[in-house]
Parts: structure tokens; sequence; C-alpha cells
């Protein structure tokens, strides 16, 4: 009971210090950090840890520490009774469950974050999430607590971390799509970085603000795993796999084009084929075309792709050339081929969008036609003149063609489709949706270009460029050339590599 | 801000207020955890869900939540979240599958159909009756803006009113819908619907298109 009380008083001890200045709370979270740790090591303390009333004497919001300490210390014994990586009593059923949660919802963000940033804290980022969450079986549950804590910890959400990963992973197989759009919207500028080169004496004041995250997570502040570029590929997949669920084709086009533009001299990887395959599928849903992969792909790359992807290229083909016959047989030829990558919901969508495609192809040609005509133009319409009028409403009621029906006395044989051109909004309606859309680019723009200065701010003070500056001044003699560290070092570089472009 | 309980009444209290759709979305979706953790514990022998009346209520609420947000591809997420037993089971929830069917075929007929004629608990009606006069104002916009000239029986099946008695000219339905501004040509027996546009940050229709849609109240069908 001495030590609870011990641990109780030092919580305290440490609310009372919230009140003070930034440093002299950071200080006093540090000794706190340490203190704890030194008890919780203590042979008694084990002992405790079997206590399930344990945890009732500490609030997760103001305890943020101790109570995450004492959880794991609980989790770690659990562990070690049961030889289980995920005890029973981790699951939604079992009685850490509500404690777990509880803390999820309620932690400080500050006390955690300088827990975790001591180099000589073993505890991988928010472990309590990775055991009893990850394996649930009922993985909506631990979706938005998830969500939320990753967006208390980091509110910008630029640094990329393997939290990132386990999330989508996770609302993939919850089905719970729209949960992670705000992870998902946030624009990923940074990955964790190597730690600045201070002691942990002078580590960033996490009290006080900061511009960026990455003042607080990096490689080792325990905040993330080790990433690989795997990861990060698969993070963009996965994004991309839920934007084609939510039938956000342009969102899902962007996300699976950053997996297939990434970089390589080598071989490609799985990943980068699987994106690829599914990109193809979302720009004939999305424009009705073939299109060429972003300019930034490598012409080698790209006839890669194309090899291993030949039925999905025929398809689009097909698609794009209006040849519904083609486009029947190419369906067919390779159903084994789509059910395999699990892309048969999406090739239904596109077969299902043919006859949009086909529309607004013809609206290209003529300004207005009757159904009758419009059926032997289409051949993708039914050819009852009902069923095709019903059909080509549908479209128009949905948005997916911007034309209008002109219906005629008696039976709709001589109902007409008027490809008005017109733009479907009054002109101010028109102008308030621009207004509104820059508005949230310009938000958009202003943190990419935060980030993007911070990113050149970095590389030109990196080893690697004070180096390479350094050779250039040799290489370059006296006076010739002068290359200064700073922003516009930075750009010259970037301008450089667009240079060698093909 | 702490929620209350996650209990009938705090579901049912929520159906009959008239919350803003994306509030109520927003209140439900933070109820879903609690609904989730209970279809899998167990209760009733039939279903193993804990409270399987409780559970329905709130996934047939949450599912209209989502309609009335316009969130279609979130409402069919939300339908392959349903707790396996009670989705086979629970006519409210067979309803809502049959609904999301005809919403995604756009068969207007089907939905107004649904609407009115499926078993609906009496605790969900507010939110059936609240759907039905959104889906409707959304298909007197979207006709308004499809058709320059549409015929009496066709609108009507769009706006779900009585198609027969709209073949015939009945008065009332023409006098219905010319004052939502469209045109009736006697001779040509045409409508000639008026552009309505809505603007992009309002998630409802405008004071004066609602007065004008709230004619269509009361069904005829």
């Amino acid at each position: 009971m001495d030590s609870i009380s011990a641990l109780i008083s030092k919580s305290e001890e440490l609310r009372i210090s919230a009140r003070r200045s930034d440093e002299e709370y950071d200080r006093c979270i540090r000794d706190h950090v340490a203190s704890v740790r030194q008890s919780l090591s203590s042979k008694t303390l084990d002992l405790i840890a079997t206590d399930h009333t344990l945890l009732d004497h500490f609030d997760p919001a103001t305890d943020s520490i101790t109570y995450l300490l004492l959880l794991l210390l609980r989790i770690q014994t659990l562990q070690q009774k049961t030889q289980e990586t995920l005890p029973g009593d981790l699951l939604p059923s079992g009685d850490l469950w509500p404690k777990c949660t509880r803390y999820l919802k309620t932690f400080d963000p500050i006390q955690l974050l300088k827990l975790l940033s001591r180099q000589d804290f073993p505890t991988p980022y928010l472990k309590v999430d990775s055991l009893s969450c990850a394996d649930s079986p009922q993985p909506l549950l631990a979706v938005p607590l998830i969500r939320d804590a990753m967006l208390k910890l980091d509110p910008s959400g630029a640094v990329f971390t393997s939290m990132h990963l386990l999330f989508v992973r996770l609302c993939l197989r919850a089905r719970a799509y729209s949960y992670s759009l705000p992870i998902l919207e946030k624009h990923i500028c940074h990955f964790p970085g190597p730690a600045e080169r201070v002691s942990s004496k002078s580590s960033p004041v996490l009290c006080a603000e900061h511009e960026s995250s990455l003042a607080f997570i990096n490689a080792s502040s325990g905040l993330s795993s080790p990433l690989s570029c795997s990861d990060y590929l698969q993070y963009f997949l996965f994004g991309g796999m839920i934007y084609l669920a939510l039938k956000e084709w342009a969102k899902a086009s962007h996300f699976l084009e950053v997996v297939i533009s990434m970089p390589t001299n080598g071989p490609i990887s799985m990943v980068m084929v699987v994106a690829y395959k599914k990109w193809l599928l979302v720009g004939l849903l999305e424009a009705g075309k073939l299109r060429s992969p972003p300019s930034v792909v490598a012409p080698h790359v790209v006839r890669i792709y194309q090899s291993l992807a030949r039925p999905y290229v025929n398809f689009a083909q097909a698609f794009e050339h209006g040849d519904l016959g083609r486009l029947d047989a190419e369906v067919g030829a390779a159903e084994d081929i789509w059910r395999k990558d699990n892309n048969m919901g999406l090739v239904s969508q596109v077969m299902n969008s043919f006859s949009r495609h086909a529309l607004v192809g013809v609206g290209e040609t003529f300004a207005a036609l009757t159904i009758a005509d419009l059926i032997g133009q289409s051949s993708s319409l039914p050819c009852d003149k009902v069923a095709a009028e019903s059909v080509i409403a549908s479209l128009i009621i949905s948005g997916a063609l911007d034309a209008t029906l002109v219906q005629t006395p008696g039976h709709s044989d001589a109902a007409m489709l008027r490809f008005s051109g017109m733009p479907r909004l009054c002109p101010s309606s028109h102008e308030l949706r621009l207004q509104t859309m820059f508005t949230k680019e310009r938000g958009s723009l202003e943190g990419l270009m935060m980030a993007a200065r911070e990113n050149i701010h970095k590389l030109g003070v990196s080893p690697e460029f004070v180096d390479h500056v350094h050779k250039g001044q040799v290489w370059a003699g006296a006076g010739e050339a002068h290359l200064g560290i700073g922003d516009d070092a930075g750009l010259e570089i970037d301008e450089d590599i667009m240079g060698d472009m093909p | 801000m702490e929620l209350p309980p996650f209990s009938r009444e705090q579901i049912s209290k929520l159906i009959a207020s008239n919350a803003p759709p994306s509030q109520l979305h927003e209140i439900l979706s933070q109820y879903e955890p609690d609904a989730c953790l209970m279809s899998a514990g167990s209760g009733s022998p039939e279903t193993g869900a804990g409270d399987p009346e409780l559970l329905c209520l709130f996934y047939s609420s949450f599912f209209f939540a989502h309609l009335l947000t316009k969130k279609i591809p979130e409402a069919r997420a939300l339908t392959q979240r349903f707790p396996e037993t009670l989705k086979h089971h629970d006519p409210s929830l067979q309803s809502c599958l049959t609904l999301l069917r005809a919403i995604w075929q756009t068969e207007h007929a089907q939905v107004y159909r649904v609407l009115r004629g499926q078993q609906w608990s009496e605790t969900l009606q507010p939110l059936i009756k609240r759907y039905e006069s959104f889906f409707q104002d959304q298909a007197l916009i979207a006709v308004s803006n499809s058709y320059e000239a549409i015929r009496p029986a066709v609108a009507a099946n769009f706006l779900g009113l009585d198609t027969q008695a709209a073949e015939q000219g009945d008065p009332t339905i023409i006098q219905k819908l010319t004052a939502c501004g469209w045109t009736w040509n006697p001779e040509s027996q045409l409508l000639y619907p008026s552009r309505i546009t809505v603007p992009p940050t309002d998630q409802q229709p405008t004071n004066d298109i609602r007065g004008a849609l709230a004619i269509f109240s009361t069904p005829s069908v």
C-alpha cells in the first residue's frame, strides 16, 4: 500500500506542476517518469500488478504516465501468466478493455509524449492499442479509439508513423471507411527522421507550442515502429481502396498514383502492381479512358506494369474504343484474374459506367437526339425505348450525364435527349462552389508550403548536403558557382532533380 | 462531451428529435462501438445479441442518418456491419437492405413503396417520414433540373404521387406541381419544370423551395 500511496502522491505533485511554466512542467514530467519507473521496477509492485483495482486509484487524464505504466505492467503480467500475446482480459469482453478505452479517450498527450520520448523507454508506440485492438474480433471498436488517439498526439497528421498503416488496415477490416477520413485527409509531409543530435536533457519542450510535429516524432521517440518503403506503399494502397469503397474516384486515383509513382531502379514491388491494376480501372470510371501513368514514372517501369497487367490493359483499350462486344469478351476471358485480384467489383462498376461514357461520347457529336436514335448510336442502351429512357433519366438525375430530357405528348417514342453543354448550376451557385473549393485548397496549400519550407531547411542543414556543397565548391573552384546553405540552395537541388527526369 | 449511456430511451429520443442530419449522424456514430460491443455479447438465445430491439433500432436509425446526409456508399458499408444474426431476422434491417437497393438503382417508385409499405418499428417512424420528405425534395430538384418537358405520370412516379391520377390529368396533382414553379400546358398535356438551384454549402433546400415542397407532405399513393 505504501507503494500505491507514493505513486499517488507523485502524480499529485505532477498535477500541481502543470500550472507552472512550460520548461518547468517539462522537467517535472521527466523527473516523474524516472521516479515512477524506478518504483515500478521494485519487486513489491510485481505483486501489485495482479491487483484488479489498482488502476482505479488513478485518473488517466491527469495521471497519464502512471496509468500507462501500470496498465503495461498489468498486461505484461497477464501475458506471462497466460503465455498468450493477446490475453482474454484485453479483449472487448475482458476486464482490462474498459480501462484501455478510458485511457485512450482521455490521456494527456504531453505526458504520453514525454514518456515515449525517453530513449530508454522500450515500449513501442501505444502498445496498448496494438495489443488490445488490432487483433480484436470486433475491429470497429478500435477504429475510433486509435483515430482519436493519433489526432490527439499529432493534430497535424503530417508525420507518417507505423500506426497509420495499422489504422487503415483496421478500417478496411472493419469496413469502417468513413471513420478513416480524418486521418486520410491529412497531408503526409514527413517521415520520422533521426533524432536531433541532442541529449535527452535538452530534448524539445513538449508542452510548448511547436510549428511541426517533427519536433517530437522521430525515429527514436517511440511513436512509430521502424518504417520501410513497403509500409508507405501499403498505406497509400489501402487509403486508395478506402476511397474506392466510398466511390471517391479522384481521391482514390491520387492515392494509387502515389504508389505507382514510387521511384525504383530495380524490380518493382507487388504492391505497386496491385495499385496499377486498380488505378487503370479507376481511370475508366473517372475519365472513361486508358490514362498514361504520371510522367515521373520511368518508361521501363511503365513497360513492366503493362506486361504484368496485360488483361487490364486489354480491357481498358476495349472500353476506350467503345467496343461492347470486345469488352464483354475481355471480361469473360479474364474473370478468374479479376476474382483472384479482388477486382471483380471494380470491373462490374466499370461495365455499368459504359452507357454513361458512351452517351457522353455521343454528346460530343450531337446536340440532341431522340431516344430511338440514341438506341441506334449506343449499343449499351436497352432496345426498349421506355427502358432506355429510364436508364438515361437515372444517369441525368444522378449527375453522371449533363443533359436534359424533353418528353412529348403521348408515349416516349419521340422523347428527346438534349446535350445542353450548359452548367447544371446557375452562375452564382457555381461561383460559390468554386469559392468554397478555393478556400479549402488555400488552407491545404498553406500547410504544404510550410512543410516544404521545413523540408528544404532540413535538407539545407543535413550533413549530406553540406558535404555536397563542400565538394561542389572544391570542383567549381573559387567564386565560380556560389551555393549558399539555405532556402534557395534547397530549391536549386529540387530543380536539379527535376532536370534529371526523362 | 460525454454522451448519455447507450439505451433504447436515448436512441428513441434522438430519433424523435429534429436534430440536423449531420449532428444526428455524428451522435449515432459515437454509439456504434457500444452497439458493436453489445452485439458481440450474450443475451437473447435466438440472436445471441445483448438487446436485439435496441440494436435494431440503433442500426436502422444510423442507416437513415446516412441517407439523410447523402452518404450512400457509407450506408452500404454500414449494412455490411449489421450484426449477422439480426440482419436475417429483423424486418426493419431487412427493409433497410431493400431500401438501399432501390436507392442504389435509382428506382424512385420502389423507394416510396418500401418507405410506405414495409414493416418499420413505431419508434422509427419519425425518421421514415423525415427521409421520405427529404427524398421527395431531392427528387423534385433532380427532375426540375433533368427534364425540360415531362408527362404528369412520369413526374408523379419520381415524386411518389398517384401515377394513374396524374395520367388522367388530376387537377390536384397538376396544382401541386405548378405550385413549385412548373408550367402546365393543357394542350400538349405536358409539364414544363423550372430549374431549382441549391447553394452548395446548404445541406438542406432553401426556405423558398422548402415552402413549395411542403405541399408534398401528404403522400397520395
